[in-house]
């Protein structure tokens, strides 16, 4: 890879890199919050990197290199094509020429976040109950009136693993994308990543008396909870009578599986 | 066609230009056609959900890669450019069996995942460090470091068993593959990193650091490009709920464990948490996860490729595989 490519290539991947992580909030789609300081603090490096390139490189032109340049530490620069793809010295990696794919893309195309595709093949996972004391049931007991805003997280660890029957009885709202089932059913779920998106993990609830949605669709459901199973056995699945559905714009953060802003009911 | 008159000359000029216009367009119609018959497969080809899955799941771990990397590459270039040959020399024990637990256990000391562990190993071996302790360190930095230990500590709470038994098999097993290195381990294996290598009195170090900075950086990445490739494949093909049919044979489910975290290559910032969600295996499965994945994963072996040479990386990780799910089992049995 020649020098002038190099310098274009540290450039893009730090424009790219801003680009997702300060001057908007694409990042969200593939980390999670807590990397975009690094990648933030990735960009400018690498264009600070390119930027001391280009300027002693040459840019765009390569320019060609004095003895005096290239320094003393680099004696192996003469015989750089000692094994495929690995030179040194004058001429970069080969393989670099692969980041050209995620520079591009990040800039350019980025792609969207995971969504029913993912949710549809994985298998729902409801988060556990918290460590309870000789049985006691440690969620805590939900207001007794109105709709009470969930989050999926929440509402599922209820649904599977609560046996001292919180949900009994409330009306709860849930915001998610839709996930079509089998059979004509459909999900309302949510992708939940911990580090970046190859970790995610599913939360779904099964959606009874409404009409299926298009998938991935993101919508605020109402209704009351739908038990199946016996709950803290593992053998539970969540579940929701609903009442109403409202489309809803997919979120900035559409891992971040939190209790959706209020919106009218 | 006669040939030698003028006429024919231009004639058989002609011709020899239309051919060649027409062998060179024929290609070019042929794929003209094909996309305008084939558009709204292609077009749709590429917006297709699995396609759109693979290719989030891959920028994801390129993007997320990507700091891990450049601190990774911006502690071995200031090794390279910055620290001394004798200072290596100095801190490690001068016996090679001796150094390898030191250096395993220096690993502590690099925040970060595995990507920032490969640069570093390489730059060490470069400033003269022998290989088997400089492979230890490869191995143990990114699973025992402090910021991975308190992930798993908040990933499996109420479980601190979990926690030492991790620190201590992944000691283990860089450990062993340390001396088992010094033991088989041969220098015709390993391609040892050329880079920009040692410093020459009187050299400029600063641009020394920026062009070891850079060649690492780009060669590094491009191998992280090709593991993350091949990390999102498996991850959008393979669905996780496939896994469950295994998962009540306890030694099956050690194995299948120990592979997943191969093809998965989950950054080892994460995987405690990925282990923690891997309901229905047992506590050991789930170890075995967390020590496997941090040393051997797809995108590592592309790494380590790039960096040591194909035939070391495979011999390596499979020796790594078999050693670490061998450390786990003993750990979990002992420990969980």
């Amino acid at each position: 890879m020649k020098r002038n490519i190099q310098v274009l290539l540290l450039l893009f991947l730090g424009v790219g890199l801003l680009h997702i992580a300060l001057l908007t909030d694409l990042y969200l789609r593939y980390v999670r919050a807590g990397l975009r300081p690094a990648l933030i603090a990735s960009g400018v490096l690498l264009l600070a990197l390119g930027a001391v390139s280009a300027a002693r490189d040459g840019f765009p032109f390569d320019r060609p290199r004095t003895g005096r340049d290239r320094g003393d530490g680099h004696g192996d620069a003469g015989h750089d094509q000692g094994h495929a793809g690995h030179g040194h010295g004058g001429r970069g990696p080969r393989v670099a020429w692969l980041l050209y794919v995620p520079a591009l893309t990040i800039l350019f195309i980025a792609p969207p976040a995971l969504g029913s595709y993912t949710a549809a093949r994985g298998d729902a996972e409801a988060p556990r109950a918290p460590e309870a004391a000789a049985g006691d049931s440690l969620f805590p007991p939900l207001p007794r009136t109105g709709v009470v805003p969930m989050s999926l997280n929440d509402f599922t660890g209820r649904a599977v693993w609560d046996t001292g029957g919180t949900l009994k009885g409330r009306t709860v709202r849930l915001t998610g994308f839709v996930t079509p089932g089998r059979h004509g059913g459909w999900y309302i779920s949510r992708l939940v990543i911990s580090c970046c998106a190859a970790d995610a993990q599913v939360r779904k609830v099964r959606v009874h008396g409404a009409t299926p949605q298009r998938a991935d669709t993101w919508v605020t459901v109402t209704g009351t909870w739908h038990p199946t199973g016996k709950p803290g056995a593992g053998t539970a699945s969540p579940a929701l009578d609903v009442t109403a559905v409202r489309r809803v714009p997919e979120p900035v953060d559409p891992y971040n599986d939190v209790v959706a802003p209020r919106a009218g009911n | 066609m006669a040939e030698g008159d003028a006429p024919g000359n231009a004639t058989g000029a002609v011709v020899r230009v239309t051919s060649h216009a027409l062998v060179a367009a024929l290609p070019v119609a042929a794929l003209g056609v094909v996309a305008i018959l084939f558009a709204p497969e292609i077009s749709g080809g590429l917006d297709h959900r699995a396609v759109a899955a693979w290719r989030t799941v891959f920028t994801a771990i390129v993007i997320q890669g990507v700091p891990f990397l450049l601190l990774g590459t911006l502690v071995s270039a200031a090794i390279s450019a910055f620290v001394p040959a004798w200072v290596f020399t100095r801190v490690l024990p001068r016996h090679p069996a001796l150094a390898v637990p030191v250096a395993g256990a220096a690993g502590a000391v690099l925040p970060g995942c595995e990507c920032a562990s490969v640069p570093v190993a390489g730059s060490l071996m470069r400033r003269g460090v022998t290989p088997a302790a400089a492979l230890a360190f490869l191995l143990s930095a990114p699973a025992i470091n402090p910021v991975v230990l308190i992930a798993t500590y908040v990933a499996f709470p109420g479980a601190p068993a979990m926690v030492l038994a991790r620190l201590l098999a992944s000691l283990l097993t860089s450990v062993a593959m340390g001396w088992l290195w010094l033991r088989a381990g041969r220098a015709e294996w390993l391609r040892l990193p050329k880079g920009p290598a040692g410093r020459a009195p009187g050299a400029n170090r600063a641009e020394e650091f920026r062009l070891s900075l850079q060649h690492d950086f780009l060669h590094a990445g491009g191998f992280l490009v090709v593991g993350a490739a091949a990390a999102a494949t498996f991850n959008v093909v393979v669905p996780h709920s496939a896994l469950r049919l295994f998962s009540d044979s306890p030694w099956l489910s050690v194995l299948l464990t120990a592979l997943l975290a191969v093809v998965l290559a989950v950054c080892s910032e994460a995987d405690a948490f990925v282990a923690a969600s891997l309901t229905g295996f047992s506590p050991t499965a789930r170890l075995t996860f967390m020590v496997v994945g941090p040393m051997v994963d797809l995108k590592l072996i592309a790494l380590q490729s790039g960096t040591f040479g194909r035939g070391f990386a495979l011999r390596f990780s499979s020796a790594t595989w078999v050693m670490a799910v061998v450390c786990s089992a003993l750990m979990g049995w002992w420990l969980l």
